[in-house]
């Protein structure tokens, strides 16, 4: 599901982009994956957080990548803090 | 030369409540550039949901409350009765006339440009409102604070009400238990046990208004159960909450023993958090749940961004809001910068009597280990209590060893009104001899005042 969400992207230096959910989602499995996290496992972690950060977004018409890699890292800890970290690290490691 | 930066606005203000309104309509008065965002009603709570209904509502219940109890003044009120729509109406037009509540047009004839809708940072010096980006200068943050369901099991499957949506029901509930013996929870129990309604409430420290001292929390209690037969749990917790039938069940856990209790409403009137989720890490705006971090001149981490109001944490009640509002005004119109002064705040409780403090309360003295001297005069020594027919209450001064006011608490009829005697006198650090030697009028509730500052000179 998508919604009518702008998101700007990091230091406002590119053009902002509709909220894609399925793109929220293939990073979270990314993730889940790179921790060799169970297939059925990391859909179920993906599908949690997209819900929890689709309920943040609902009355926020534009809204920064930073903000939902934040609110997305913080479901994640929920679930699986270690993804967590990775997910919200991962641009910082070489 | 150095770049001059140029923005949409000077200042943009988030929040239309008395922590934002006030900055704005300074600063525009000083020639700055202004917005205020609001994303709900405009006024805030304090006219809109807080202090001017529930007031108005507390109004006409204590007219009421009295008009009942007239008979020993030979007042025939057998008969007497009223009609919650029309009360409800009465709050309405109260709210409608502080001129506060729904006051957009307010800003538009101050010149400050108004936008209606959440505001998210997206950088320290530019926001999105509706997708509409501005971009300012300096930023006042005044959001307030929100209320959010404590963790009770089974509460979020129910309907509940708070402080404020209570203030808007059709009628009083039969039954209602108030989660949370606080101000909010005092009032309100008031309030609804005037117009007839069984009221409960669970505290879980071992008083009501437990940072209160001693005093006022066992009068206000024995008035409670005593006269508005109000039934007080303390050192009780709310276990679980069920939907059963029309009602409600309610299990209160207490001393290890379980009770079921079936209500018609709950009322949950604990667990307010400042509104802080607009994007603050965008802005490196240092935050946490509890509250926005500002230094002495309310400037955030990001020194043009300032916050005011109960967004600090604080939960400040609406003078003090202002207050600190007019010192953001200050100091980004004047070089010098100036910083809130909360020695002297009052705080009040419309009950019946009403509660009103200022400056330090004995058990803030005894918790610091601070020197002080104390007198209390009960309202039974005063005419005015034999006049009136009134004995519930009292007034208490602390001061330091030099005989300095440093505190005050006034339970009595109209303590709003005398505890300003006290403010004044906490706040230019007047004696207990200053107070005693002023004259009070004979037949005045501030008598009381002059009573108890002079057991303080005479050591009573």
């Amino acid at each position: 599901m998508n919604l009518a969400v702008d998101i700007v992207k990091r230091g406002n230096k590119r053009r902002s982009e509709a909220f894609d959910c399925a793109k929220l989602r293939r990073s979270i499995m990314a993730t889940c994956h790179s921790l060799k996290t169970p297939e059925g496992q990391s859909h179920m972690i993906a599908d949690a957080v997209c819900s929890h950060v689709i309920d943040w977004l609902e009355n926020r018409p534009e809204v920064t990548s930073d903000d939902l890699r934040l609110v997305a890292a913080r479901h994640l800890k929920i679930h699986h803090p270690e993804a967590a970290y990775i997910y919200e690290q991962h641009h910082m490691i070489i | 030369m150095a770049r001059k930066y140029e923005f949409d606005y000077d200042l943009i203000v988030i929040g239309s409540g008395a922590g934002g309104s006030a900055a704005a309509t300074i600063t525009a008065r000083e020639g700055l550039k202004v917005a205020i965002i609001e994303d709900n009603v405009w006024g805030g709570e304090s006219p809109n949901w807080g202090d001017v209904p529930a007031k108005a509502l507390l109004h006409a219940a204590n007219l009421y409350d009295e008009a009942k109890h007239g008979a020993r003044f030979g007042l025939r009120s057998a008969t007497l009765g009223y009609n919650y729509p029309s009360i409800r109406t009465w709050k309405d037009l109260a709210i409608k006339r502080t001129g506060a509540g729904g006051n957009r047009k307010y800003y538009d004839n101050q010149d400050v440009d108004t936008y209606s809708g959440p505001a998210h940072f997206l950088s320290p010096n530019e926001i999105s409102v509706n997708r509409r980006h501005l971009s300012a200068g300096n930023f006042l943050i005044a959001t307030g604070c929100r209320y959010v369901a404590p963790k009770i099991p089974g509460l979020d499957k129910i309907e509940y009400f708070t402080p404020h949506t209570i203030l808007e029901t059709l009628r009083p509930p039969k039954t209602l238990l108030i989660i949370g013996g606080n101000e909010d929870g005092v009032e309100i129990a008031q309030l609804m046990a005037t117009f007839g309604t069984k009221v409960y409430i669970v505290e879980e420290s071992d008083h009501l208004l437990s940072e209160y001292d001693n005093e006022v929390c066992d009068l206000i209690e024995r008035v409670m159960t005593e006269q508005k037969g109000v039934t007080i749990l303390t050192q009780a917790k709310v276990a679980l909450v069920e939907k059963e039938g029309l009602g409600k069940k309610v299990i209160v856990s207490r001393g290890g023993v379980d009770k079921s209790l079936r209500v018609d409403e709950i009322l949950v009137a604990i667990d307010r958090k400042p509104a802080v989720d607009m994007g603050l890490e965008n802005a490196d705006v240092k935050y946490s749940e509890a509250g926005i971090k500002v230094n002495e001149h309310l400037q955030t981490s990001t020194k043009h961004i300032y916050a005011a109001g109960s967004v600090l944490g604080t939960n400040s009640a609406t003078h003090t809001a202002i207050m600190e509002s007019h010192v953001v005004a200050s100091n980004l119109t004047n070089l010098a910068k100036v910083s809130p002064d909360y020695h002297a705040i009052p705080n009040l409780i419309f009950t019946n009597p009403g509660i009103a403090t200022v400056g330090k309360s004995e058990k803030h003295c005894i918790r610091k280990r601070l020197g002080y001297k104390k007198a209390v005069a009960p309202l039974s020594i005063i005419g005015r209590s034999n006049t009136s027919d009134f004995r519930d209450g009292f007034v208490k001064i602390i001061t330091d060893k030099r005989g300095v006011v440093k505190g005050a608490t006034v339970v009595a009829p109209h303590a709003a009104e005398i505890i300003h005697e006290l403010v004044l006198a906490v706040n230019c650090r007047l004696t207990a001899a200053d107070l005693a030697t002023t004259p009070h009028a004979f037949l005045s509730w501030s008598e009381a005042v002059r009573v108890a500052a002079a057991n303080l000179i005479l050591g009573k």
